[in-house]
């Protein structure tokens, strides 16, 4: 008889607590698998809403324009560097600002001015995508704009009504105009929804009088396969060397690192779950091994070697593990899958969650991966493993006579 | 004169109780011949049993020394012991003591897997054993679907299917009903004469002390007298 037939039947044999170490192992590993994919869909979640909805994979500007976004502080040859970037495979979108306050009956609030290429924009973000009331922008359309929802709230406006805008021209002068607004926009970056007016590029260079330039550029990598960092330096070789380029990771970098890190947090609460679960299997492993002392001690009699009794020991832990295992495998993976198209909707536990000013959607998805049911797999055998050596080694070094006359 | 089979010299078991030291085998020297049919007697407590898991290796001894087929057992590792208890010597127990989960073929064929015999021949000699000792037509039975009697045929079978040097059985009667102790005794004094197995008993059983050909009583760890019959 081979080691794992013999293993199977004493699993079999103390069937109530096999099933009940089995299922402790396979609801630990489900609900892993859950937490790991959640994990994993909060990570391309946010990356995308950071890449998609707000900064694309790389921007590039004159240096210290972050930190002050002085109107004049301009990439003059913009169009040229535009028509560069394309050249090497890359989408890239030009973008201007300017600052001022937005009125409304008698509301008014400090307003940011977006203007948007909007030719190029779709390449680089989807923020065309992102209107929640409304329409977005149109070129033809020469005083509609799109406002962030918190704006609009703040000005207490809706579709249609009037917006008069106070700001400064490139050349010194006053700048006023009225607009309406066309679109609102859902939550995609506080700045945005607190503060954004979004309008054409050329509307808002007659606006504040400037005729060349951009302030910002976007740049998305078409070969998303490509490294970031690949990507950067391919950019850097193509433009001067006076401007400052960043991709994303280095534009947020609170939020690079949480994500970075997100991995590790997945492996450490796994870690704790499964030290509960190692607990059960080392209790349940040490009542079969205990009260089999007697018959341990029969086979050492009869010949068998005590690497042979780890073996058995450890198959009847692999054997509650592969159950364990293929049951929390499936189960996490169903529950994944529902959570992937239906998500958990968190907009009743906060209206707009934000973590570092990036606006989060608030129906958190699952992302099922071979990666996120995987390692919560392997983790249950390592752990199986590390939890069976006491009692493997324990049964395996007793004395035969003492083990025969055990009882 | 007959081939040893078993030689103790000098041998002595202390076992440490605490602060008292219970000395179980006191300086005993014997020798037990190829077909012995031989019983240690003496009451519970006389050491019968100790010199029974010196013989068998499933004990180490203080002092003296065992060889068995000429091989000393005290100079040998855990790992050494597994192999000489595996290839030559046979155990039949008090309480059967089968592996629960297997049928009385896979509990006889069980060492012979061990040995790594090749699965026809495994199946060849357990067949062939299970007939000697009358349990034809019982091999697909579980231990706990069979009497006490047939376990112990069972575990007499266990014993004897590797063709061992010496079969070491501890009170292979005690729980069994006088009836199926006279028939276990029948059947491996048929094995003893027929196929010449040497067995060694420890028992306080009359039964078989009248059937043993060579009576050793032990007494307070020692051997008190060494009784050969006709």
């Amino acid at each position: 008889m081979n080691i794992i037939t013999l293993a199977a039947r004493n699993v079999y044999r103390n069937g109530h607590r096999s099933v009940v170490t089995a299922a402790a192992m396979a609801f630990a590993c489900a609900m892993m698998i859950v937490f790991a994919s959640l994990i994993e869909g909060f990570v391309k979640g946010s990356e995308q809403n950071i890449v998609a909805m707000n900064s694309g994979d790389i921007q590039i500007h004159r240096p210290g324009y972050r930190d002050d976004p002085d109107i004049y502080s301009l990439m003059i040859d913009s169009a040229d560097l535009c028509n560069r970037i394309r050249q090497a495979g890359f989408a890239t979108s030009e973008r201007i600002f300017a600052f001022g306050l937005l009125a409304s009956g008698q509301s008014s609030s400090g307003v940011q001015l977006r203007g948007l290429d909007l030719d190029f924009e779709p390449t680089v973000t989807l923020l065309n995508r992102q209107v929640m009331l409304g329409d977005w922008l149109d070129k033809t359309d020469h005083h509609g704009v799109v406002i962030g929802k918190k704006l609009a709230r703040l000005l207490d406006v809706s579709l249609g009504d009037e917006l008069v805008f106070v700001g400064q021209t490139a050349d010194g002068y006053m700048a006023n105009d009225t607009f309406y607004v066309r679109g609102i926009m859902r939550t995609v970056s506080s700045a945005i929804d607190n503060a954004g007016v979004l309008m054409s590029k050329s509307m808002l260079r007659e606006l504040i009088a400037l005729p060349e330039g951009a302030h910002e550029l976007v740049v998305m990598r078409t070969d998303s396969m490509m490294n970031l960092e690949l990507a950067s330096q391919k950019i850097k070789a193509l433009i001067r060397s006076d401007l400052e380029i960043l991709n994303w990771r280095q534009l947020m970098p609170i939020i690079s690192r949480f994500i970075e890190t997100a991995h590790v947090q997945t492996l450490i609460m796994m870690l704790f779950t499964y030290i509960a679960v190692a607990s059960v299997v080392l209790n349940a492993m040490l009542m079969s091994v205990f009260e089999r002392i007697h018959e341990f001690g029969i086979m050492k009699a009869i010949g068998v070697r005590p690497w042979q009794i780890v073996r058995l020991v450890y198959a009847e832990t692999f054997i509650m593990t592969i159950v364990a295992s293929v049951i929390g495998a499936l189960l996490g993976s169903g529950i994944t899958w529902y959570l992937q198209n239906h998500g958990i909707d968190m907009s009743s536990l906060a209206e707009g969650i934000s973590f570092s000013g990036i606006a989060l959607d608030p129906v958190w998805y699952a992302s099922l991966s071979s990666e996120s049911v995987l390692t919560p797999v392997i983790f249950l055998f390592v752990i199986a493993a590390i939890a069976v050596i006491y009692p493997a080694i324990k049964v395996a070094v007793i004395h035969p006579v003492d083990a025969v006359h055990h009882h | 004169m007959k081939q040893a089979i078993v030689e103790l010299h000098n041998l002595s078991k202390i076992y440490q109780q605490g602060e008292v030291q219970v000395k179980a085998v006191d300086n005993v020297s014997l020798t037990i011949a190829k077909g012995d049919f031989a019983a240690l007697c003496g009451p519970s407590g006389s050491g019968k049993t100790s010199i029974l898991n010196l013989i068998g290796g499933l004990d180490t001894a203080t002092s003296g020394q065992v060889w068995l087929e000429g091989i000393d057992l005290e100079s040998m590792g855990n790992t050494q012991l597994a192999e000489v208890r595996k290839n030559r010597i046979g155990f039949v127990f008090q309480s059967y003591n089968l592996i629960p989960v297997m049928t009385a073929f896979e509990n006889a064929a069980f060492v012979l897997d061990l040995q790594g015999i090749a699965k026809q021949e495994i199946q060849q000699r357990v067949m062939q054993t299970l007939a000697q000792v009358g349990l034809t037509g019982l091999e697909h039975r579980r231990p706990d679907e069979m009497s006490g009697g047939q376990q112990q045929r069972v575990a007499i079978a266990r014993a004897i299917v590797t063709e061992p040097a010496i079969v070491l059985a501890d009170e292979p009667t005690a729980n069994v009903d006088s009836h199926t102790a006279e028939s276990l005794l029948d059947l491996m004094q048929t094995l003893n004469q027929q196929q010449g197995i040497t067995f060694l008993f420890s028992t306080h059983d009359q039964h078989v002390i009248d059937r043993a050909r060579r009576i050793i009583q032990v007494q307070d760890g020692q051997v008190v007298s060494d009784e050969i019959r006709p």
